[in-house]
């Protein structure tokens, strides 16, 4: 390659989005597209892989594992629960764990994962560990998925600045036929399939290098059975937990019956509402009237359209309010929240007033309107 | 170490100490007492009786000779990302050490480097070699107020690791919520704390806190609100009820406050990224964070950014879908049963409110991180809060027409005892109207007898009013007021059907402003029941008499010659464009006579010219009553926010002697400047037979838990039913009076009970309350000026 070729290179190349972002994206792809529920990041370093997994939706389990601990400390609590996450707890259940050790030793914690991601992390790994580290994954995790990224040596006398490695920290930076071979042999050994791509375009006319950061996607290629979760001895952890974050989800029972609660109050004073102010509006001033049932209308349209029969009528008694459960249940919310009006019924039992026979939501209006 | 990404808290102290403005919520480094060298040796009074009390204040230990090593760090060649900056730093933690703090630019150390200057060597991912230099610019004693800062910060990184969520300026507990369904209601329990060098110690002030969130989104409150008010006024009722409100949202820790809605722009509309490419706002959220935007077709809020920070200018665009509701709106606040059933959860009596503050200790002497922290920074906390003795001072004697009664001081309150006796000054209503609805006629008979039976024992001659009825329309009203009310009219009462705004609003406006005539509107539904309604009929006899200028009882004052001045302001929340300051003077010697003003003023005017002129007509007024000018003038300031406190010495004071220097070259009263503090963290509990219960009314505090640097008290002047009664903070920051801090003290208390609106004690002196009440008005329903023919009656009420 002509020098001054090169050297005009070094002056230009810049990645747009940066190469790391790059790579995030290319593991959301990923998942994306084969929806796991277990997804682990070794070499989670900063957390910022898995603060980005975290909004995938079909994730259920998310963990990392580092061998720094301080490092993962420092931005943990991005991976905590927003405010919000309790307020409106989500359909799906979430749990992130973070882990400090080695992935040159095995612990049950990675077991039953469906991805495993590594990004930017082999490179990291003293001679020792990476001889131990394919056992480990692909042996021991065996997950559906493993991705492997490392930096493409090949592409390195088009950085500026990089001497012999990237980072001091790298013990080695492979070509791509270094990587491939490892790869190739690995996934022979595991009984994996891999195939080879990367992040990072080499400039016009130099494709040859490679690509900046080349990336291994490797499948398993038998079923994963009960048994071969199960076929490893139960042993030991080694692994120390550092941080553990349970989202508040509906599956969990203590927040389904929360949300369902509300939902059906807050229903309930809807219709209530409507009841009362139309009594009140009759009574008096002809002249609102219409105006009150314009915007009535435009009401049952953000409520979707209500099919009310004339059985499931609300209805006043002296002092109290009655709502049917049944026109409750008719609402899409708490119908979506609840799925069978059995379950409705038990989620608000002994939570909600309800009349003698547990048909109606009953609301005492006597004290209403007390103020001062 | 942990959190080595330092705390905003940090940053704002670098932007300091870099030029920039910040706010220092705890008025540091200001320093009163100084110039006042009659409180120089001691601040504390002396009389009444003396009572243990024990607060939520605690210790902070550290070993001794501890010191704040605090380092400037420069970087050559020049670094400008500051995470690159501090790995390139961290890169030498065998030579500074595992413990420390640092924002880029300033390094705060528990230990001392070898050398004053350390010169580090670094080499960054591109291979760049960087030298760092590490120069030691101050050794802080722990007293030092930037020392105080940094323990803050190290303590709100003790509440994030201890998993508490930050919502403001506060953590709270987001696992065990309370839920109150029937208001959508969501209220966390959390803590609110500071450390501070107080008179003695510095100490951790830390309390409970309740934050009320709200279960419903943004999106969801148009939504009702539209079904409630209907198409036309949507976007005003939007606007009412929204802005000034604080949201959470869905992919991010932090709150942001609405300023503005923005109806011309919706999710599917573009803004510009900060690498200047344009992206609607759905794909912003669903590339970013996976968030499907549902309604295409809702406005963008916009909120705008105090700061400028990063490349965030000016104002942020939130979808309402993706925020949350935070606190309550002022419609919530005067929602009765939702304010009752909040209050069950919020309002901790003295032992759950000290046990539950107990909890949050326990977490921190459990937690190993958290003692770890607190170890490697050489700091701890006593477990047990600071107990020492007030003192109640003497209850005050309620005089009433030459009468003298006593109360229990317990309740601190006297409507029993003054029921059926003469008021001090009754006025007349010769010549009334009384206006209702065809509905309300029945409602409006009642109140008629009730008056006519209540009113001759307090000595106010009454005749029949004219009585008139109006279709419940506000034209209607106001068409009315127009052709009947004179300028003989002694007062308008109006039977309300509804506390619909609008309609009270225009007939406040009209006759405070067009036409100056005092009024009273009642709502109907106060007066249907007979069990109250002659209850309610003294109230509000004795309101409409002080409405035309009556007075009703007063307590021993015993300075003469002296002017009493209360001060309150009231900030728009709606418009965000008017402050109001309520301006409330006293006219007469026994203080039951006020003049009141207010001042209007549009956002960046400075409130304190209009206080200015305010402050010269009230002296004008006080001449013209007594003949001559006052020779000793007391003013409260309220309405004072956290870290204001510099600008009202430097600027409000100085402006008040200019003023009373302006009325004659040889007029010099004695001025004492007083700032009142309601919203204070402070709690005190008296122990009682073993237990923690509220301390009596008059209870004084003037040690330990006060600042040295002023000259300040706290007074507990009411009672609460349920919960824990809050102290009220007095500051003094200017005065020539050369009283005794007790007679300060006294005094103080003593305008507490003048408050006509309320036959007891009550939290702040009655000119701040009178102030603020003045100001509520004006902002709430006038929006301007009221009539001056107003100004020397309480006319607000």
């Amino acid at each position: 390659m002509d020098k001054n070729f090169k050297e005009e290179f070094r002056q230009i190349i810049k990645f747009e989005p940066p190469l790391y972002k790059q790579r995030h994206q290319f593991v959301k792809d990923l998942v994306e597209k084969y929806k796991p529920k277990k997804v682990a990041d070794l070499g989670c370093a900063d957390c910022s892989l898995l603060w980005m997994l975290k909004f995938c939706s079909c994730i259920e389990v998310l963990a990392g594992l580092d061998i720094c601990a301080d490092v993962m400390k420092e931005k943990m609590h991005t991976l905590s629960p927003l405010p919000v996450d309790y307020l409106q707890p989500s359909e799906r259940s979430l749990t992130v764990t973070l882990h400090h050790g080695s992935v040159a030793h095995k612990d049950p914690c990675m077991l039953g994962f469906d991805l495993v991601t590594c990004i930017e992390l082999i490179e990291h790994l003293e001679e020792s560990e990476l001889k131990k580290f394919p056992e480990v994954v692909f042996g021991f995790m065996a997950p559906s998925i493993v991705v492997i990224s490392t930096p493409n040596s090949e592409f390195n006398c088009l950085l500026p600045g990089v001497m012999l490695y990237r980072h001091p920290d790298h013990k080695f930076e492979w070509s791509q036929a270094e990587f491939q071979s490892w790869a190739l042999e690995t996934a022979r050994c595991y009984d994996y399939s891999v195939e080879f791509t990367g992040v990072g375009h080499p400039p016009t006319g130099m494709e040859k290098v490679g690509f900046c950061t080349q990336i291994g996607v490797f499948f398993r290629k038998y079923p994963q059975t009960a048994e071969s979760v199960q076929s490893e001895k139960p042993m030991e952890a080694v692994y120390k937990t550092v941080f553990k974050a349970v989202y508040p989800s509906l599956k969990d029972e203590k927040y389904l019956q929360n949300a369902v609660i509300s939902e059906v109050i807050f229903t309930a004073q809807i219709i209530k509402h409507r009841l009362m102010s139309k009594r009140e509006e009759y009574s008096d001033d002809p002249e609102r009237k219409s105006k009150f049932q314009l915007s009535m209308d435009c009401f049952s349209d953000y409520l979707g359209k209500l099919v009310v029969e004339k059985t499931m009528e609300p209805f006043v008694s002296g002092n109290e309010v009655y709502i049917p459960l049944t026109t409750i249940f008719s609402f899409p919310k708490v119908n979506r929240l609840c799925g069978t009006f059995e379950k409705l019924c038990k989620l608000i039992a002994g939570k909600v007033t309800l009349s003698s026979d547990g048909s109606a939501v009953m609301f005492n209006i006597e004290h209403e309107n007390e103020d001062n | 170490t942990i959190g080595l990404q330092v705390s905003s808290g940090l940053q704002d102290l670098s932007l300091r100490d870099r030029g920039g403005r910040r706010r220092d919520f705890h008025d540091l480094g200001v320093n009163t007492r100084q110039a006042m060298v009659h409180v120089q040796e001691s601040k504390t009074g002396f009389s009444g009786k003396m009572i243990k009390l024990t607060t939520n204040h605690f210790r902070l230990t550290s070993r001794p000779q501890w010191a704040l090593y605090q380092y400037h760090v420069g970087y050559s060649p020049e670094m400008e990302a500051r995470r690159l900056r501090s790995a390139l730093l961290f890169q030498h933690e065998e030579t500074i050490g595992k413990t420390h703090a640092f924002d880029g630019s300033i390094l705060f150390l528990p230990k001392k480097l070898e050398n004053k200057v350390t010169e580090l060597f670094s080499r960054t991912r591109n291979g760049e070699d960087v030298k760092i230099t590490v120069t030691l610019t101050n050794e802080l004693p722990p007293t030092s107020p930037t020392c105080l800062q940094f323990y803050n910060i190290i303590f709100r990184r003790l509440l994030k690791m201890l998993n508490l969520q930050q919502i403001g300026r506060n953590y709270y507990n987001p696992s065990d919520p309370v839920c109150i369904p029937n208001h959508r209601l969501m209220v966390w329990l959390g803590f609110t704390s500071s450390i501070l060098q107080y008179e003695e110690n510095i100490m951790l002030c830390a309390d409970v806190s309740h934050k009320v969130l709200r279960g419903e989104t943004v999106l969801d409150t148009m939504h009702s609100l539209h079904s409630q008010v209907g198409e036309e006024r949507f976007r005003d009722a939007c606007a009412k009820e929204l802005i000034g409100l604080i949201v959470l949202t869905k992919y991010n820790n932090r709150t942001y406050r609405i300023d503005d809605i923005d109806w011309d722009n919706n999710p599917k509309s573009t803004f510009r990224k900060s690498d200047g490419s344009e992206m609607s706002f759905v794909d912003y959220y669903k590339k970013q964070y996976n968030i499907e935007i549902s309604d295409w077709m809702q406005p963008v809020l916009i909120s705008q950014m105090k700061r400028k920070r990063g490349n965030i200018q000016g104002s942020v665009a939130l979808i309402p879908e993706l925020c949350s509701l935070t606190g309550l709106t002022d419609k919530m606040r005067s929602d009765f049963n939702m304010m009752k059933d909040l209050a069950i959860h919020t309002r901790l009596p003295p032992e759950q409110r000290q046990r539950e503050l107990g909890r949050l200790l326990n977490y921190i002497q459990k937690d190993d991180n958290v003692q770890k922290e607190l170890r490697n920074w050489g700091l701890s906390f006593d477990n047990k809060s600071v107990s020492f003795t007030g003192r109640i001072v003497q209850g005050e004697k309620i005089f009433q027409s030459g009468a003298m009664f006593d109360y229990n001081p317990q309740f601190a309150d006297w409507t029993k005892e003054t029921r059926g006796v003469p008021l001090i000054r009754s006025m007349p209503m010769d010549s009334w109207l009384l206006i209702y609805t065809r509905r309300n006629y029945d409602v409006a008979n009642t109140l008629l007898q009730s008056l006519f039976k209540v009113t001759p024992s307090m000595g106010i001659h009454m005749n029949r009013p004219s009585m008139i009825e109006v279709d419940d329309r506000t034209e209607a009203y106001l068409r009315v007021l127009q052709q009947r009310v004179t300028s003989d009219i002694n007062i308008v009462v109006c039977i309300l059907s509804s506390s619909r705004k609008d309609k009270y609003d225009a007939i406040k406006k009209y006759l405070c402003t067009d036409c100056p005539i005092p009024s009273q509107c009642v709502l109907a539904r106060t007066l249907s029941k007979p069990q109250t309604i002659m209850t309610v009929a003294t109230k509000i006899a004795l309101q409409m008499n002080c409405k035309m200028g009556g007075e009703l009882w007063s307590v021993e004052i015993p300075l003469k010659q002296v002017m009493i001045v209360g001060i309150d302001c009231y900030h728009d929340t709606v418009s965000g464009k008017h402050s109001i300051a309520g301006f409330v003077a006293s006219l007469n010697q026994s203080v039951t006579r006020w003049f009141s003003r207010c001042v209007v003023q549009s956002r960046g005017q400075e409130l304190v010219d209009g206080i200015k002129t305010c402050l010269q007509t009230a002296l004008r007024n006080w001449s013209k009553w007594n003949k001559s000018l006052p020779s000793r003038i007391f003013v409260y300031r309220d309405g004072v926010g956290d870290g204001q406190l510099n600008t009202l010495v430097n600027y409000e004071v100085p402006q008040f002697l200019d003023c009373l220097k302006s009325i004659g070259t040889d007029y010099s009263p004695r001025l004492t400047v007083i700032v009142v503090k309601k919203r204070v963290n402070a709690r005190f509990f008296a122990e009682v037979g073993g237990g923690l219960k509220n301390p009596p009314p008059g209870t004084v505090v003037d040690t330990v838990v006060t600042r040295p640097e002023w000259y300040d008290f706290f007074v507990v002047s009411q009672t609460v039913k349920n919960g824990c009664v809050a102290p009220t903070h007095y500051n003094v920051i200017y005065d020539t009076s050369q009283l005794k801090p007790d007679h300060v003290q006294r005094l103080t208390y003593k305008l507490c009970h003048m408050y006509y609106n309320w036959s007891g004690i009550i939290r702040v002196p009655a000119p701040c309350q009178y102030a603020h009440k003045l100001a509520f008005l004006v902002g709430q329903s006038i929006h301007r000026e009221p009539n001056l023919m107003l100004s020397d009656r309480l006319y607000y009420l």
